[in-house]
């Protein structure tokens, strides 16, 4: 009798992850989002939801689980079952900084990476009464006085700290509460300068963007140099899905293709281009792991410079 | 021009339109009245739903119930003396003594009328200001706010309880528990203990609840059961003509609180982050100061009522300046609203004038058609909700109870929140035994982490800058301003205690 409970419930556990493939999705899949809603990433979020929901014809909802910087949110899906009911949707800081420069217990290795939807256009920018056009005219600037500048999270304000350090002059960080806080304060003329996650972008007419923080170029505007070309490092700009580490090679396969035809369909591209002005991107498998590994390196290097 | 707001009330004035206005609307009292529900919960409930509408069906639903969700917290504060959310705690200081004397019905047309009216002029307001406002919130930066708020709690202080030192004592309990959490500018943990779910400090909705809304109808229940109060709310409700009619006449003999009302909720709305809680205190502290009956004030004053009520609702509209103008949310309720404006393909940004403007006019006179179907829909609710006045009290609180456990449990899914309710409910309780003002802890929790923000930002620009208080006159004005409010409840409270001795 005993033997007999056992090969049941062994047949039963192998046959488990077979069956659990060839019906999923067979329950509406979760995607947190840990940040409030209103905000670009819940909006990005909801669209791409909505597409991913589509091709694997099943509900998938969006819960925004805001609180901590982003860290609570991803601290619960972190502890989530690594079946494909539970995905993240975050910015590749939020999920890599914590775990170096703060107490959280999660880490890059908690995650299975499905695929890098944008690279958000972060940027040093100025106000263009201010007269400052070029990272040049800052640094001429700055060497003569100190400078306030308004940085949005505890990573912009390693990675500008870390260029004041190595140009040697004084930049003090004023904190806003996000992009929001952040354009009236430039625009206003309260702060000499500020980082920027991408919100310049619908006020290009009033500012002026000086550095690209991010690895390569910024596709609309060439011309403007990178933190990467000047200092050797660059922020984390990638916004990415994210399931709980664990994931069975199948059903990551899954998710994998149907979130890149999600990525490419219409609604969101038209999002993204048209109406957030973020760039697409698509990296997804061995590819997107490699890369997010060197990011973690860079900013361990970034944290251990910077920290107080 | 006139081609714009012709097309604008045509496409506003679609029957689907109208169908969602006042669908929003219904939702959004429906939700506010229920306590523990606000109408940030009932939009951020709502937003996925508008993805099936087109634009503008969308944003006036949302607007809607909006609108809706900030008039309905009036009906349990004046019914339950349990205000649905903090920026209906002044209503119930007037509005519940007056229910109380059998005026429930006249109470809430007061609170409904009020609200219509402050939310019109400031939708009006809206219209004309949007373009030219945007110059003017960017004169507002960490200094400007810091006394701005300094300001209000002087002012709040001298109004709320009976001694503005108590009150004080309050606000600045309030500011300290507001410090829980992560710090703003070295984001290190304070007060956490290491727990996660208190780096984002106590839950806003959990703590004003709790302190307002939960103690308030625990204490009337264990009035109730010790007999210290008979159970005549219901037998008290005037079933006269007279008892219960507000004439236009009466109503519009308010007029200059009326508009000190609108104009201060708009002003308030204007400015990104200060919200629709401080409006309402604002307002009330001024009616209060300017009315020859200042003195009836907290024991069944209409004027108090309209203070209040026309000051909150004059927040939905012109909030939305800086959100159109600037593309920056004034509060939460904008942010979301935001929110929903992009997932519709609208950027959000100083250019969402010239570029959508026929949604953001279609806007425009859908939210003037909705204080219409608000005046409507309100009034017909006033009918039904005055029926829970007519049942005795020990049946209608235990309900009450559960709603707010529910209510703060449900958006979070949170325990934790509960827990906190339950904790400021025992707090409120005890303050209130000890003639503290339970209010001003919550205004100074719910606007601490502004005041210390700004407070911090203003001090590392002096330390770049040097700049001084002196070099802008906007911050001078308030501070001196704050002086003065400070001095007069002092000289007063003297007076009265020479009085007394």
């Amino acid at each position: 009798m005993r033997k007999l409970v056992q090969t049941i419930f062994i047949l039963t556990m192998m046959s488990l992850p077979f069956a659990a493939l060839a019906d999923y999705p067979e329950k509406p899949i979760t995607l947190i989002v840990p940040y409030q809603a209103g905000g670009s990433m819940e909006t990005m979020a909801r669209v791409f939801a909505e597409e991913l929901g589509n091709e694997l014809n099943i509900n998938v909802l969006v819960r925004t689980q805001p609180g901590a910087g982003g860290k609570i949110g991803t601290t619960a899906a972190s502890r989530a079952i690594a079946d494909g009911y539970t995905l993240l949707f975050a910015p590749e800081s939020t999920v890599l900084w914590p775990p170096i420069a703060e107490n959280v217990n999660y880490s890059l290795s908690s995650f299975d990476p499905i695929i890098r939807v944008t690279d958000l256009p972060q940027a040093i920018v100025t106000s263009k009464s201010s007269g400052i056009e070029t990272f040049e005219d800052l640094l001429a600037l700055s060497a003569a006085q100190s400078m306030s500048y308004a940085d949005q999270n505890s990573i912009s304000r390693a990675f500008v700290d870390y260029i004041a350090m190595r140009e040697q002059v004084v930049w003090v960080a004023v904190p806003t509460k996000g992009g929001g806080e952040m354009v009236p304060f430039l625009l206003g003329n309260k702060v000499n300068f500020a980082w920027s996650g991408g919100a310049h972008n619908r006020y290009l007419d009033q500012m002026n963007v000086v550095l690209s923080m991010t690895a390569a170029p910024q596709e609309t505007m060439p011309e403007v140099p990178t933190m990467q070309e000047r200092y050797g490092v660059s922020m984390p700009g990638g916004a990415t899905i994210w399931a709980p580490a664990g994931l069975s090679e199948e059903l990551r396969a899954k998710l994998t293709e149907a979130a890149i035809t999600a990525a490419h369909s219409e609604a969101f591209n038209d999002l993204m281009m048209n109406t957030l002005g973020f760039p697409l991107a698509d990296l997804t498998g061995s590819q997107l792991t490699a890369e997010l590994m060197t990011i973690n390196e860079d900013l361990a290097a970034i944290y251990e410079e910077t920290a107080p | 021009m006139l081609d714009i707001i012709l097309q604008a009330f045509a496409a506003a004035l679609e029957p689907m339109n109208l169908l969602f206005i006042a669908l929003g609307i219904a939702l959004g009292i429906v939700i506010g009245v229920l306590p523990g529900l606000g109408s940030v919960t009932a939009m951020a409930v709502l937003i996925p739903i508008t993805f099936y509408m087109s634009p503008l069906a969308a944003i006036a639903f949302l607007v809607g119930v909006n609108k809706g969700g900030t008039s309905g917290g009036a009906i349990p504060a004046i019914l339950l003396n349990s205000p649905g959310s903090p920026e209906a705690a002044a209503t119930a200081w007037d509005g519940y003594p007056m229910a109380k004397r059998g005026e429930a019905f006249r109470a809430m047309k007061f609170s409904l009328f009020s609200s219509v009216t402050g939310d019109t002029i400031s939708d009006l307001l809206l219209i004309v200001l949007v373009v030219p406002f945007a110059a003017f919130a960017l004169q507002f930066g960490p200094v400007e706010y810091t006394a701005v708020l300094l300001f209000s709690f002087a002012l709040i202080a001298g109004i709320a309880g009976d001694s503005p030192l108590k009150s004080g004592i309050g606000i600045f309990f309030g500011i300290l528990l507001s410090t829980i959490g992560l710090d703003p500018v070295a984001s290190t943990s304070r007060f956490t203990f290491g727990q996660l779910k208190l780096e984002d400090g106590l839950s806003l909705s959990a703590l004003a609840i709790g302190a307002l809304a939960l103690s308030s109808v625990v204490i009337q229940l264990s009035d109730l059961i010790t007999r210290r109060e008979k159970d005549d709310f219901a037998s008290n409700q005037a079933d006269t003509k007279a008892g219960r009619s507000v004439s236009a006449r009466e109503f519009f003999s308010y007029w200059r609180t009326l508009i000190r009302g609108a104009l201060t909720g708009s002003l308030v709305g204007m400015l990104p982050g200060l919200g629709v809680t401080l409006a309402s205190f604002l307002s009330y502290s001024a009616a209060k100061r300017a009315s020859k009956n200042g003195d009836n004030f907290g024991k069944g004053e209409p004027e108090g009522i309209i203070a209040t009520e026309s000051a909150n609702s004059a927040v939905v509209g012109s909030n939305l300046i800086p959100t159109i103008a600037l593309g920056i949310p004034g509060n939460i309720a904008a942010a979301l609203l935001v929110g929903a404006l992009v997932m519709h393909g609208v950027v959000p940004g100083p250019f969402m004038l010239s570029m959508h403007g026929e949604l953001i006019y279609g806007l425009f006179a859908s939210m003037i058609l909705a204080n219409i179907f608000h005046l409507i829909i309100g009034r017909a609710g006033l009918s039904l909700w005055v029926q829970f006045a007519r049942y005795p009290r020990r049946l209608i609180l235990p309900p009450v109870l559960m709603f707010c456990i529910f209510g703060i449990y449900l958006p979070a899914q949170s325990l934790w929140d509960v827990g906190v309710m339950l904790a400021f409910a025992g707090l409120g309780i005890l303050f209130t035994r000890a003639r503290i003002s339970i209010v001003c802890t919550v205004i100074g929790f719910l606007l601490g982490g502004m005041f210390e923000t700004s407070l911090r930002q203003a001090l590392l620009l002096h330390q770049v800058e040097g700049i001084s208080i002196l070099a802008s006159p906007l911050a001078l004005v308030f501070l001196l301003l704050t002086i003065a409010v400070l001095s007069r409840a002092i000289w007063r409270s003297q007076k009265e205690s020479n009085k007394s001795a």
